[in-house]
């Protein structure tokens, strides 16, 4: 499997507000080290999950890889060219093929332009010649599985289901190999959120696209990605196949975030608790492992000395002293 | 058995909008006793959050209730007058809101706001009153609570305000706790903490518990019985065993297959739904879920009854037998 996009040790720092009281603390951060030294592949028609709770800079690594918040170290190669640069020029190539479906997918619309409109901007932003734009319209509106007259609505007229499929027409409007999935299903009902899943996998296989998913969901990247890529402040913690990381997660993180899920079944309930403790700030990041203060098999070394993200020979990779067996 | 604390009989709302009424709720009936915990489960517009206000006579200014009433203990909540509603709502009945933020007033400390939500606790002191709200906070696990008394909501995590939320719901000793999508808004590993300590409280309070939530894991983690509302209506009632196990209506055994935490083998194509809830504005005159139903034949053209399989399972759908 040749990779469509290599991130090679990017990081992303973001600095702080520095005042004269600081002169006296020298000791202060003043970086917000949001992303650190993340190096990851995306195969050829491969789906990629990126797991982690809030604060976890699974969004930024998303942007960082389309150029919407400068890096501040580390290389992005996508379709084996490299990104020189932190321009906006200098992503602007790699955003025709590679899209980014957002979030909030109402808010990632503007309330004033029709559906219709919508659809069509991409091609007017990266200066697309566009033939007919009611049967461009249309035809992306077929793609998601929306009725034509739906070029005539606006935004505030759709449900959450169906703005997520108008997000997910305009990411494949110029036709990308590469699309960028941020939470696609959150805020929507179960039985809205299979269908939008299908959809993709569906689209997935009709256009050759790869996937990278970004979600605080199991349930739902267990049933959609090949690969699960684990992070915690900020870094990657556990790397690997779908199935081997639920099956038998290395890092006590990855362990714990599985068995914090709750499960729809009473006969199962959990009477212990998963986890203790809130992911801590990235401001005042614990020493040696940063993992180590939320840990339950947390040793001393934990404490000092930061482990490696060792990859094995299969490609699974775990950034602990003791994962677990 | 005795007479339940709370009890919803033949429940009606409806919302005036510019497009005609919203039959939000329709002849809803409910039960909630004292040590029991309640979940009322559905998808979005099926009208379990309405249920919540309704109970806690919230609802927003635009709803009327059309049939029905509410009986607390000896009160017939609708029946009140704002000022002995307001007493209900400050000591018998607590709600616990999704966004903990919004709970809270960003201007005040925590301590101002958990000594002011006793203020109809009269004969203590503000001494003890503050005493009382670092105890709350003890108990739900908020650590160094004298010093975030001082502190104010923005300078905590989601997880903490959520906790803090619970305990200024329970500040005042209610024996009605409603919570409505209480971890919606939190990360899974906090969510299981907010799980757990909801389960922790249960056992040494005495009053009923009403989770409302869109989760099925929820539901499944902490509740005794469950209601399963579809557009409205409840259409499914049973103890919580039941309800995962033997499922008598349709939309709960597809709502049920729809949930991906169900399927431990990754398939090809993951189960929906298919159509949409209906226009509560304009009902089909049979039952509301035909439409989207995959048994639905002739019979379901005419409105639905609950039917009952066992003293405490009943499902509106005339395939069920009692």
């Amino acid at each position: 499997m040749s990779a469509l996009l290599n991130i090679a040790n990017l990081s992303v720092c973001f600095p702080l507000a520095f005042g004269l009281m600081d002169i006296f603390s020298p000791r202060r951060e003043r970086h917000l080290r949001v992303l650190e030294d993340v190096s990851l592949d995306l195969g050829q028609g491969e789906t990629l999950g990126l797991v982690g709770e809030s604060g976890s800079g699974k969004t930024t690594l998303a942007r960082a890889v389309l150029g919407l918040v400068p890096r501040s170290a580390g290389d992005i190669a996508f379709d084996g060219e490299m990104i020189v640069g932190r321009s906006e020029g200098a992503f602007r190539t790699m955003r025709r093929k590679a899209a980014m479906m957002f979030q909030d997918p109402v808010a990632s619309l503007s309330p004033r332009l029709k559906v219709g409109t919508l659809l069509v901007e991409p091609f007017i932003i990266h200066g697309e010649p566009v033939a007919s734009r009611r049967e461009t319209a249309e035809r992306l509106l077929a793609l998601v599985g929306l009725p034509a007259a739906f070029a005539e609505r606006y935004p505030h007229e759709l449900s959450g289901g169906q703005a997520r499929r108008v997000g997910v027409a305009r990411a494949l409007a110029l036709n990308p190999r590469m699309v960028l999935a941020d939470e696609p299903t959150a805020g929507l009902d179960v039985s809205v959120q299979g269908d939008i899943l299908n959809l993709m996998t569906r689209l997935k296989g009709e256009f050759g696209l790869s996937y990278i998913v970004v979600t605080h969901d199991l349930a739902l990247v267990r049933h959609v990605s090949d690969r699960l890529a684990i992070m915690y402040l900020g870094r990657l913690v556990e790397l690997g196949p779908t199935a081997d990381v639920f099956r038998a997660p290395r890092h006590p993180y990855t362990r714990a975030l599985l068995d914090a899920e709750p499960i729809p079944d009473p006969r199962r309930r959990r009477e212990d608790l998963a986890i203790e403790g809130e992911i801590p700030s990235i401001l005042n990041r614990p020493s040696g492992c940063e993992f180590h203060t939320r840990c339950r098999f947390a040793r001393e070394s934990c404490r000092n000395e930061a482990p490696d993200f060792t990859q094995d020979a299969s490609g699974s990779a775990v950034r602990c002293h003791y994962p677990l067996e | 058995m005795t007479d339940p604390l709370l009890s919803v009989q033949g429940l009606s709302v409806n919302f005036r909008t510019p497009h005609g009424f919203v039959h939000a709720l329709r002849n809803v009936d409910m039960q909630a006793s004292a040590g029991e915990v309640i979940g009322i489960v559905g998808e979005s517009g099926c009208g379990k959050s309405t249920l919540a206000s309704a109970i806690a006579n919230l609802l927003p200014g635009n709803a009327g209730i059309a049939a029905g009433r509410i009986r607390f203990r000896d009160n017939d909540v609708l029946r009140l007058d704002a000022d002995a509603q307001r007493r209900l709502r400050g000591r018998e009945i607590a709600m616990v809101f999704q966004d903990p933020m919004t709970a809270f007033s960003p201007v005040l400390t925590i301590g101002q706001q958990l000594i002011e939500f006793q203020h109809q606790m009269t004969g203590i002191g503000k001494a003890e009153k503050r005493q009382r709200a670092e105890a709350m906070l003890v108990r739900v696990g908020i650590s160094d609570a004298r010093l975030r008394l001082d502190g104010f909501p923005h300078e905590m995590s989601g997880g903490m305000r959520q906790r803090v939320a619970i305990a200024a719901a329970l500040l005042m000793n209610p024996s009605l706790l409603i919570a409505d999508e209480p971890t919606t808004a939190l990360d899974v590993t906090l969510e299981a903490q907010i799980i757990h300590l909801l389960r922790a409280l249960r056992r040494d309070y005495n009053g009923a518990i009403v989770i409302v939530s869109h989760q099925l894991g929820v539901i499944a983690e902490l509740c005794d019985r469950v209601y399963v509302m579809y557009a409205g209506e409840v259409v499914e009632l049973a103890p919580i065993d039941d309800i995962f196990h033997r499922p008598r209506h349709p939309y709960t055994q597809a709502l049920l297959d729809c949930d991906p935490a169900r399927l431990n083998q990754r398939g090809a194509v993951l189960p929906t739904i298919a159509g949409e809830i209906p226009d509560l504005t304009a009902l089909p005159d049979g039952c509301v879920f035909a439409p989207r139903c995959s048994f639905a034949d002739d019979r379901c053209r005419v409105p639905q009854v609950l039917t009952y399989v066992s003293d405490a399972h009943a499902a509106r759908c005339h395939r069920v037998q009692p």
